[in-house]
């Protein structure tokens, strides 16, 4: 009978306990020896002396003994832990194995709300967290021209500038960039109109990246007659060279100028802006001509942090530069500064509010779907109090239950967060794929280890929330009640009952913020769409050419070459009307400075004009309608008397009495420039973006303004725009062969490449906003129809007593209207933070949008009614005798 | 296994104290009792190296411990063997046979 009782507890002893019991062993050891030398005849003192010696190394031992006894101790707790762990989840996989319908659904939920969050995170890793392209990219800052007056404007510097900033500077090493269009021929290939960065020589060692084949630039490689080189991108170093190892060395056509290949970058390297050449870029010749150097603003700065040197010191120096620039040359100067950001947030800085919101929404769905889930468990709970209360009765202490009950809502979690990460990667794969420029190529999303162990980390999370109230409400057993009872009768305690209302309200309270988001989301998207563009985008192809190199030197042959362009195409078959530009609309604006002439004018603070040019019939192409005036026509020659044409903002901003037509201006940084008349006005065009109102901006003629080399087709034809392309692939080659064409898509299209990022948003704001609602639907069905069943007996006796179908029915839909009305209120209230959060993504709607709210609520009303008649309409086919009959 | 000598000893003594146990549990000072009579004096094991060897032995679970009441009233710490001990006691008491009697028969008289 010894081995009962104490050996059960043995593995648990504390330290001190396994100290003593050591001590305690030794002790009785000496006492028996002792005792039998007494016996024997032996004087007490003698007797211990002797039984000491004989011992041995009595300290020795007992420590030694006391730490292997420690060291058992553990090594058994561990083991046995693992142990209950093992028989948990072997018992939790069984017991879900007999109820498939309720595991089911807990997966689906789970793999639902977990695959949102997996694929959300995937793309926030991918954006905000992963590495740069860069080595040591956190010493990395971009440095803009900002502005004293607007905060945290971002405008390219001038060159000049620059190279004052180089001088001056010490807690940074800079280098700068700026972006060209080539025409690209390929030894024995087609022509290619590619982008390219000129960057300064330095620049790969500020950032710290090396090509995996052949060599960066030399520091003299700017100089002209060693400038001829250049870098290819991975991408297009595979297709169009086939990955060859040997182009290293060899020659290609970039602009007419044959230049030679001296490295290949390593994929996944680029600034984003989709280039694939590096060629030098020398800020000693964009500085010979000194007032434009100052004024035109073309260079982009990137800054690696000097070691000792903080973001804050930098920044503190650079602005101190700054205000000395400031008063040195204020005619260029006045009223700049310079914003400074980490890289990381000049490339992702803007796609953070909407990834971390999106992140957040996907959230509240798991929540929503832990909520159910707590409720499903929580009734099914009650249904298994009599398996608690045997195994209870069979010596499982609460703990022990809990923690098999935890186990069981954790196993469920996991599969279902598995389930919900393959649901994440085609997801994923799906919504990048249809929403292509979304996101700067130079992110790379994929499910990856570390996205797998958030989605695992999560799955495990959830079900330790889900599980953890109904595993604490079933483990609370009252033995002899349950077993008598068997299990029926028991409405589940009144904490219970509370706990599943409050659940069912936050559910709706959530899912009403989530729609109440992805509400002002749609509407903002729908005014975007329906804003009145200026320009009809359907039915026109667009294209961009380049015609360069050095038999285009002269604006003859250039205006001669684009002319006899546009004349064919306007002659084939199919074709309304075609011309060009310099920027399609979405594509950006340039800007440059402007003088009335005959106004006296504030040199140091020149109004700013938006810059667009545009050739032939453009005007009809894109049907701009033409407000006032004429439009351009072929009596403008390339070098006669200048024309110009304003837009209807700024004929109205700058000529405020509407006698615009037959001044003069004269733009650029040059006060001496040709001036040019305004001859006609045209409409408004959004030439930024969809979502951004037009500026004044002035339309020059491109055969006179011929200095920009690569301009956009705009062909309106009468059917479909891609029937065109082959013929217009026919055109150009006969015309020259060496002329590339790129980007040859419909306008529609451009226009759709510009909404993908906020479209990509609203995809997933409102996919999760639909998934929200349908959870909490299925949430406040799945608790009335419970309740509908613990008050089974309560409505029989009304029933009994003369109440009318009616009103059974009228009381169940009561208690489900008061949860959403309840919830609906606790939603509006979370939707008002939500909206201003999303302040910055709406368009043509307030934050609080009363449309909106009044949608979210009639919907999310209608809606729970219909969630709620089922089970009120089961409450009232009670029949009175069979549930009294039931006790 | 390679072995070195004094882990020979310990296993030695190991496979002494598992034997004892082989057949009734003891406490520590009742195996050293048995080992002195049944070697008739000649193994004597002293303390040290008993406790020391016994909790080695718990610690491989070849032993099992509880506390009891020894022969005269006071509370002693009984070993018994386990499963796997014997099993071990069985493999051990093979190979000691095999070398006592390969020594045995390397210093047979010529």
């Amino acid at each position: 009978m010894r081995r009962r009782g104490s050996f059960i507890q043995w593995p648990w002893r504390s330290r001190a306990t396994i100290a003593r019991e050591v001590d305690d062993e030794l002790t009785f050891h000496l006492e028996m020896r002792v005792a039998e030398l007494v016996a024997a005849g032996a004087d007490l003192a003698t007797a211990r002396t002797q039984a000491t010696r004989e011992f041995g190394d009595i300290e020795f031992t007992r420590s030694y003994c006391r730490r292997l006894d420690a060291e058992s101790d553990r090594s058994t707790r561990v083991a046995e832990a693992l142990d209950e762990w093992r028989r948990d989840f072997r018992y939790a996989f069984r017991a879900l194995r007999q109820r498939p319908a309720f595991a089911a659904i807990c997966i689906l939920t789970l793999a639902i709300a977990i695959g949102a969050n997996t694929a959300v995170f995937s793309v926030a890793r991918a954006v905000l967290l992963a590495p740069l392209p860069y080595g040591n990219a956190d010493a990395l800052v971009r440095i803009y021209d900002g502005s004293t007056t607007i905060k945290d404007e971002t405008n390219p510097f001038s060159p000049a500038n620059y190279a004052d900033y180089v001088a001056q500077v010490h807690s940074l090493t800079l280098a700068a960039m700026s972006g060209f269009t080539s025409t690209f021929v390929p030894p024995n290939g087609d022509a290619e109109i590619l982008s390219g960065l000129n960057v300064t020589t330095d620049m790969f060692d500020v950032l710290g990246v090396r090509p995996i084949l052949g060599r960066v630039f030399t520091p003299d490689e700017d100089r002209t007659g060693r400038d001829d080189k250049t870098l290819l991108s991975y991408p297009l170093w595979r297709q169009v060279f086939g990955g060859d190892s040997s182009i290293v060395g060899r020659r290609v056509m970039i602009n007419g100028v044959s230049t030679e290949v001296i490295g290949v970058m390593p994929p996944g390297f680029s600034f984003g802006w989709n280039e694939e050449l590096w060629t030098p870029l020398s800020i000693s010749d964009l500085t010979t001509d000194v007032v434009r150097a100052r004024r035109q603003h073309y260079i982009h700065v990137i800054g690696r942090l000097s070691p000792g040197a903080t973001f804050e010191s930098a920044r503190t120096e650079l602005t101190t530069i700054a205000q000395r620039l400031e008063r040195q040359y204020p005619e260029a100067n006045k009223g700049r500064t310079v914003t400074v950001m980490t890289l990381r947030d000049s490339v992702s800085g803007r796609l953070r509010t909407p990834l971390l919101l999106l992140q957040g929404a996907a959230l509240m769905v798991l929540l929503i779907a832990c909520a159910n889930l707590t409720n499903l468990t929580l009734s099914r709970g009650i249904a298994r109090r009599r398996e608690m209360a045997m195994r209870a009765a069979l010596g499982a202490g609460r703990s022990r239950l809990v923690r098999q009950l935890l186990s069981e809502s954790v196993v469920v979690a996991v599969i279902g967060g598995t389930c919900g990460a393959a649901i994440a990667m085609i997801a994923t794969r799906m919504l990048l794929a249809l929403n292509a420029s979304a996101l700067p190529t130079m992110f790379s999303v994929s499910i990856d280890g570390r996205v797998l162990g958030f989605s695992l980390l999560l799955s495990a999370g959830s079900g330790i929330v889900f599980g953890l109230l109904p595993a604490l409400d079933a483990a609370r057993v009252d033995l002899n009640e349950s077993l008598k009872s068997g299990g029926r009768g028991m409405s589940g305690t009144r904490g219970g009952a509370r706990t599943r209302r409050t659940l069912v309200i936050a559910q709706i309270g959530l899912a009403v913020m989530l729609l109440v988001g992805a509400g002002l989301l749609v509407r903002s998207f729908h005014a975007i769409t329906a804003t009145r563009l200026g320009y009809d985008p359907e039915h026109v192809l667009t294209a961009q050419i380049r015609a360069s190199g050095p038999r285009y030197d002269t604006a003859g042959v250039l205006n001669r070459f684009y002319d006899d362009v546009l004349d064919q195409i306007k002659a084939s078959p199919g074709v309304v009307a075609a011309g060009a530009t310099n920027y399609l609309p979405t594509q950006g604006r340039v800007g440059t400075s402007l003088r009335i002439v005959g106004k006296s004018i504030d040199e140091t603070n020149l109004p700013d004009i938006g810059y667009t040019s545009i050739r032939d019939d453009y005007l009809a192409a894109m049907r701009i309608p033409l407000r006032a005036g004429r439009a351009y026509d072929r009596s403008d020659l390339p070098h006669g008397a200048k024309t110009v044409l304003l837009n209807e903002t700024a004929a109205k901003h700058f000529f405020p009495n509407g006698d615009a037509i037959g001044q003069r201006i004269i733009i650029g940084p040059n006060a001496n420039g040709t001036p040019m008349t305004i001859v006609g006005i045209v409409g408004d065009v959004r030439t930024e973006g969809l979502d951004v109102l037009p500026r004044p901006t002035l339309v020059a003629n491109h055969r006179q303004e011929s200095w920009e080399h690569s301009v956009s087709l705009a062909i309106r034809v009468t059917g479909d725009p891609h029937a065109f392309v082959p013929t217009l692939r026919r055109i150009v080659k006969t015309e020259d062969p060496a002329v590339g064409l790129r980007e040859i898509v419909p306008l529609d299209d451009v226009i759709a490449s510009s909404l993908a990022p906020r479209r990509l948003s609203l995809t997933l704001a409102s996919s999760f906003a639909a998934i929200a609602l349908l959870l909490a639907v299925i949430g406040i069905y799945g608790v009335l129809s419970y309740a509908v069943e613990t008050r089974n007996r309560e409505i029989g006796v009304r029933v009994a007593l003369g109440a009318s179908a009616r009103s059974v029915l009228l009381l169940v839909m009561r208690q489900g209207a008061g949860w959403a009305i309840a919830g609906l209120a606790v939603g509006v209230t979370g939707a008002i933070g939500v909206g201003r959060l999303l302040a910055g993504m709406l368009y043509g709607i307030g934050a609080i949008d009363p449309t909106t709210y009044l949608v979210v609520a009639v919907g999310l009303l209608a809606v729970v009614t219909i969630a709620c008649l089922v089970p009120a309409r089961r409450a009232m086919r009670v029949d009175p005798m069979t549930t009294m009959r039931a006790d | 296994m390679p072995r070195t000598p004094a882990e020979l000893l310990q296993g030695t003594v190991d496979i002494l104290i598992l034997r004892a146990l082989a057949g009734e549990s003891m406490h520590g000072y009742a195996i050293s009792r048995w080992l002195d009579a049944r070697s008739d004096g000649v193994l004597t094991v002293d303390g040290a190296a008993l406790y020391q060897a016994l909790h080695r032995l718990a610690k491989k679970k070849w032993v099992a411990s509880e506390w009891g009441l020894s022969e005269n009233n006071r509370k002693a710490k009984f070993y018994n063997i386990t499963a796997a001990g014997r099993t071990q006691l069985r493999a051990e008491t093979g190979v000691w046979q095999e070398y006592a009697a390969a020594v045995s028969k390397v210093l047979k008289p010529v």
